[in-house]
């Protein structure tokens, strides 16, 4: 058992999906300090009271480092973030543009425990797993600097693609599992979507008109809930997909229902509603950082192809053309 | 042959040792760091009361409805229970299991902290039945003129800073009684910025209107909401002008 868990984690393979989880974990911190910025909220929520807040706030050991929340530091905490963000992005520093970047996400959305939501641990958690990755390997600056080309296939560690998948299921399992008002849960009607559109906190707009296709909102529980509490079997799936080629009726089974697919799709559709009819920051982007991880080089190459075939003028797309 | 007598220096030897020593047990090390990680992670995100474990709270109309919800359901299996039994029960049964994960997690804290491996899911675990929006007015002329209003297009006093999600993150987190002193302080900065903005204003008027969310038969039957205001307070500002600002 133990063998086989070391042989497991030794596994090797080419870097693209940490690269794409790399990318959008830097456009996720990029947006999660840009707006703080632009809507000039830096003083009333991170800065401490004698300095021009609203409460006494203390900060991390790195802000306390540089002489406390003032408007100053946590303002080039700030700009420094956006920064590192952006280097992230286009994968120039290898792992320590990464940890600058999570450092100073900590150090930001952690100095006042009230102004934040799950979405700031959810991007830590993905920060901290990039920094674990060689994630520049490939599609990065770095790549280009060190080989001369994009893209570099050379096998790095595949245990922190592993780890991101976990940490995806954990999330929505345990928040799924959680949920344990009488409005969520099989039996109470299913009306917690409802109600829950109805809090003036997390609209966008008055959603009165929920009221008039009420059992569309029900649908929308009961799915989300299940999908949430039944995570477990993603992860079970993305297994069997990997092992594809082993025995087993239930793997066959999953294979040929496409469940890992269905629990993707279902991903997408949540994330869209919920961004659609609720503001509740960047919680999106942070979540979806990390659905690269769910499939390997082969399969992001394989879609990558299909996708360029689809494009205008690709020579997959005039004979679809030819052939109508 | 010893080391001396090939005349190899014997440090690099032992370098060499370690650096075999290090490959064939880093694997097992690695395995293991990464099962500690798994762990770690998980048992926080162990479905647990956290900041939920809080009496103030528990009395929120939000709350006690949940409660009577299960109470009610309970009781259709044949488990009865009065309100207050059923409370302490739950208090009881929440506070210990929460003791239990706290004692677990403990030697984890480190991690959490430094590293932000932090889970905590408690996200959306019920509809807030009974939320607040929150209310900005201030006295000018003899008479009250309302600034901001959370959720409207029309009063929209520092909007910008009030509208954004990490605002109405404390916004919502202020209408519960439990953080009464952070309300203080945060309805106290705002008259500040009235009492600088508004050189005739005499006072700010900051509370929340807390009601009860209609269902949807009552909404397409076009019923009122009903709530009062919470968490009244009315800041001189003339004090805060002469740098008072209790």
């Amino acid at each position: 058992m133990w063998s086989r868990l070391v042989a497991f984690f030794d596994v090797k393979e080419p870097a693209t999906p940490l690269a794409l989880v790399r990318i959008l974990a830097g456009v996720a911190s990029f947006l999660t300090l840009e707006t703080v910025w632009r809507h000039d909220l830096v003083r009333l929520i991170w800065t401490s009271a004698d300095n021009g807040g609203y409460r006494p706030i203390k900060g991390d050991w790195f802000v306390q480092l540089l002489g406390g929340p003032t408007e100053a530091v946590m303002m080039g905490l700030v700009i420094a973030g956006m920064l590192s963000s952006l280097l992230l992005m286009v994968g120039l520093g290898g792992r320590l543009t990464a940890l600058v970047t999570l450092q100073l996400i900590l150090s930001t959305t952690d100095a006042n425990g009230h102004t934040g939501g799950s979405y700031d641990e959810v991007l830590s958690n993905v920060l901290w797993l990039v920094l674990l990755a060689p994630s520049t390997r490939t599609l990065s600056l770095d790549c280009r600097f060190r080989t001369g080309a994009w893209r570099d296939d050379t096998p790095v560690a595949g245990w922190v693609r592993f780890l991101l998948l976990w940490q995806l299921i954990l999330m929505y399992w345990a928040t799924g599992v959680q949920k344990v008002s009488a409005h969520w849960v099989p039996g109470g009607g299913f009306s917690a979507l409802y109600y829950i559109l109805q809090q003036p906190t997390w609209q966008r707009w008055d959603h009165a008109w929920t009221a008039y296709v009420y059992p569309l909102t029900q649908l929308g529980t009961a799915t989300s809930w299940f999908w949430e509490v039944s995570a477990p079997l993603w992860l079970l799936s993305w297994w069997y997909a990997r092992t594809a080629d082993r025995p087993g009726r239930l793997r066959h089974v999953f294979n040929r229902l496409y469940v890992r697919e269905i629990y993707l799709v279902l991903g997408l559709i949540f994330h869209f509603w919920l961004t659609v009819l609720m503001d509740i920051g960047p919680f999106a982007i942070c979540s979806l950082a990390m659905y690269p991880a769910l499939y390997s080089h082969a399969e992001w190459l394989r879609a990558g192809r299909w996708a360029r075939k689809q494009l205008p003028g690709s020579a997959g797309s005039a004979a679809v053309s030819t052939a109508l | 042959m010893t080391p001396k007598a090939t005349g190899f220096p014997v440090c690099v030897l032992n370098a060499e040792i370690s650096v075999t020593v290090v490959k064939r047990f880093w694997p097992h090390l690695r395995a293991l760091l990464i099962l500690v990680h798994l762990f770690a992670i998980s048992v926080l995100a162990m479905p647990a009361p956290g900041s939920g474990l809080n009496r103030s709270a528990w009395s929120d109309p939000t709350v006690t409805a949940e409660f009577d919800a299960w109470r009610e359901r309970l009781a259709s299996w044949g488990v009865d229970y009065t309100a207050d039994e059923f409370e302490e029960q739950l208090w009881t049964v929440a506070e210990t299991y929460q003791g239990g994960v706290n004692v677990v997690v403990k030697p984890f804290r480190p991690y959490y902290r430094y590293c932000g491996t932090q889970q905590s899911w408690r996200m959306f675990v019920a509809p807030h039945r009974n939320p607040a929006i929150l209310h900005f007015e201030i006295h000018e002329e003899g008479e009250w003129r309302p600034l901001y209003v959370e959720g409207s297009t029309e009063y929209t006093w520092n909007g910008e800073l009030l509208d954004h999600d990490r605002a109405r993150s404390a916004m919502f987190r202020y209408a519960w009684s439990s953080y009464r002193r952070d309300w203080r302080r945060f309805s106290s900065w705002f008259a500040q910025q009235a009492a600088n903005e508004f050189p005739e204003a005499t006072q700010l008027r900051a509370y929340y209107w807390k009601y009860r969310t209609l269902s949807p038969a009552d909404t397409r039957a076009g019923v009122a909401f009903e709530g009062a205001q919470v968490g009244r307070r009315v800041i001189e500002l003339e004090d805060l002008r002469n740098g008072d600002d209790r």
